[in-house]
């Protein structure tokens, strides 16, 4: 559950706008800042003490240093994204990192580029049998260990 | 009881061991089914495999965050930090029952016969004072228990004990790689992993496939020591406590191991006394923590009467290099790094311009948070190519780990950060790394070749890390094995040449690292100093 004091330290108008410049709209999905996960991205973040804090100083950091960003133009908007990554690589890294995990956990995303979207387990995956004559070449090879007699 | 320095004490053990993984797993077991009485202490906790991350709706962010391998992203209470600003190489681990057995991809190679003689073959560091053959019957012993799945008759290595279970498939994506060697007439073969292709072992199944062993394996089929050792090892009598960080190794006045100082999960300080004590806390917990047990009989720290304590770090710098290919093959199916291997270029050839050489382990790539994320490269970048470049890539990449021989130096160390403590105020090591020539010429040289074979296997977009970062898996030589007490921590069999009831049983011990994963290795002289102390050391039982 995502409580107010989790979503009170980041400016929510702000992530929208960041996110619709790092995940454009394609076919016929709007941009990430457009499809509402501004509150998963902030949910997901408080997971973890460590993260939560890096995310938060890059969005503060963000912030402070484009305080105009969301009435700029897409191009100024790529600029001052282009600048933060540039001088703050790890907080850029922590900030699109999350963006791209919770873009393509939506099902929404899940339906456009036809992934199953259900969790590694408990189900698994299919796989072909293992077939011994994949070897039949290296096989024939003579051995080429170093023998130390 | 309570001791005159207030810490509750324990009833004296036999045999009390440090570290409950992949070694302290396995020394563990041999020695209370021998009948000695064994009590480990571990620092994490045991793990639920049902409640492992993959089966999480939020596996992705648990990936980068609560199941990191990088114990300072992980952050966990159980954890200790490590000051690594100083090393190019971050080092990697989980601390709990099982060890780093729990996140490793279980990539199982042997060591060849000739990384046991490196200075009588090629001149360089030192020969091994163990051969391969002299360890052989415990690589076998150790198969047995964890379950290797692979098959017989790889030209690279010495023929062998067959394994326990076929190979794991090769997949869609692992034939297509593999197709490169083939065009190029260069050995592969399929890996040796202990994951289970069939059930095998207590409750263990098959491998499902899903992809996210790597952050414990829900499905049992990944073996690691919590499944494996451990069952055996209290079942015969061995205790284990869990949430105890140890403080530091005591000894009596002759300087002899007396047990150790702890803090136990509910904050206490209390100290566990033994006739022996055996070190199994992986290659940078162990030094951390003789460093930690100066005293005035051992004032450079325990069993550090030669300064070796904490030298000759070794990791196995990796370079990753990955190709896309055009095909659509489902790349998310099937452990990552457990598909097939190479090791044209293992055994030295001078002509090279480096000594010594390296293994190739192929990798899958995952789901398209991971893809988008980088994987095993740059990520997906952002704006207006991202779905182009996205779709490009998904289910497409696939990468070749490059895993060079790194050789011992002694400006390579780990020891004690002047300021850094974990949560229990105990000083936290530091590590100090730089890649040597040699080593940067193995995985230049490997790099020119991974393309090769990733072209010839009809991949494009190839993209190059030369060393990878987070890949400090592989802890070794921080407390080397050698015959001479004047160049080496420990003897052939595990025990301090310097206080005769310590003994080391991790990567502490290795004396060169060869270019496989270590932990075969590690678990079969783990195996064979708990033999050792069966077979020589019954004074040590009570």
């Amino acid at each position: 559950m995502t409580t107010n004091a989790q979503r009170s330290s980041v400016d929510d108008e702000l992530l929208i706008a960041i996110l619709d410049r790092l995940i454009p709209a394609v076919d016929d999905l709007p941009s990430a800042g457009q499809m509402g996960l501004t509150s998963e991205i902030v949910r997901l973040a408080a997971r973890q003490a460590r993260f939560n804090n890096v995310f938060e100083n890059a969005i503060d950091s963000f912030s402070s240093e484009n305080p105009k960003f969301t009435s700029s133009n897409g191009d100024q908007q790529d600029d001052a994204i282009r600048s933060f990554e540039s001088v703050s690589p790890e907080l850029f890294g922590a900030l699109l990192s999350i963006a791209y995990i919770v873009y393509y956990k939506d099902s929404r995303v899940h339906v456009r580029i036809g992934w199953e979207g259900r969790t590694p387990q408990p189900d698994g995956n299919d796989m072909e049998p293992w077939d011994e004559s994949v070897l039949e070449t290296v096989r024939k090879r003579k051995p080429f260990w170093r023998s130390v007699d | 009881m309570t001791k005159n320095n207030g810490s509750l004490e324990e009833e004296t053990v036999d045999i009390l061991v440090v570290g409950a993984g992949a070694s302290g797993g396995a020394a563990t077991a041999w020695l209370s089914e021998a009948g000695f009485k064994v009590k480990c202490l571990e620092q994490g906790y045991w793990q639920d495999p049902s409640k492992y991350a993959s089966a999480s709706q939020d596996y992705e962010f648990e990936m980068m965050t609560n199941w990191a391998p990088d114990p300072n992203m992980r952050q966990r209470d159980e954890d200790y930090p490590i000051n690594d600003s100083e090393s190019p190489v971050t080092p990697v681990m989980f601390n709990g029952v099982g060890g780093s057995t729990i996140l490793w991809t279980a990539h199982t190679p042997r060591f060849h016969p000739s990384d046991f003689r490196v200075k009588t073959l090629d001149g360089v560091a030192d020969d091994w004072p163990v051969t391969y053959d002299e360890l052989e019957e415990f690589y076998d012993l150790n198969d047995e228990v964890m379950g290797c799945s692979g098959i017989n008759g790889d030209p690279a290595n010495p023929p062998r004990s067959p394994r326990q279970m076929p190979p794991l498939p090769l997949g869609t994506d692992g034939k297509k790689l593999i197709s490169g060697f083939e065009k190029l007439g260069w050995h592969w073969w399929p890996s040796d992993s202990y994951i289970n292709s069939q059930r095998y072992g207590e409750g263990r199944d098959a491998c499902n496939f899903c992809g996210h062993n790597h952050m414990g394996c829900y499905q049992r089929a990944k073996s690691s020591t919590d499944l494996t050792y451990w069952p055996r090892a209290l079942r015969s009598g061995a205790e284990i406590e869990t949430g105890a960080r140890v403080r530091r190794i005591t000894t009596d006045d002759s300087g002899r191991a007396t047990g150790a100082d702890y803090v136990d999960s509910k904050g206490n300080e209390r100290h566990q006394s033994a006739r022996a004590v055996i070190m199994a806390a992986n290659g940078i917990g162990t030094p951390r923590l003789l460093l930690n047990s100066a005293s005035d009989t051992h004032p450079e720290g325990l069993g550090n009467s030669t300064g070796l304590v904490g030298k000759n770090l070794m990791f196995h710098p990796f370079a990753m290099i990955s190709g896309t290919f055009p095909e659509k093959m489902k790349t998310w199916q099937g452990p990552l790094g457990n598909i097939a291997f190479s090791q044209e270029f293992y055994e030295t050839d001078k002509s090279r311009g480096f000594v010594r050489g390296y293994t190739y382990q192929f990798h899958r790539s995952l789901g398209p948070a991971w893809i988008a994320k980088g994987g095993f490269r740059d990520p997906v970048p952002w704006g207006k190519d991202h779905h182009d470049v996205l779709e490009k890539r998904l289910g497409s990449v696939m990468a070749m780990a490059v895993i060079g021989e790194d050789l011992p130096e002694h400006h390579n160390t780990v020891d004690l950060d002047p300021e850094l403590t974990d949560s229990n105020g105990i000083p936290a090591p530091r590590i100090r790394y730089t890649l040597s020539k040699n080593s940067r010429d193995q995985l230049d040289h490997a790099i020119e070749n991974a393309k090769k074979a990733l072209e010839a296997a009809g991949a494009s977009d190839i993209f190059v890390d030369p060393m990878m970062r987070q890949s400090g898996w592989h802890l070794m030589g921080t407390a080397r094995m050698g015959d001479d007490p004047a160049e080496s921590v420990v003897d052939k069999w595990g025990q301090s040449h310097d206080v005769d009831n310590l003994f080391i049983v991790d990567g502490s011990v290795f004396v060169t690292s060869a270019a496989v994963n270590p932990t075969p290795t590690i678990q079969a002289l783990a195996l064979r100093t708990a033999d050792y102390i069966v077979t020589s050391r019954q004074d040590l039982k009570g």
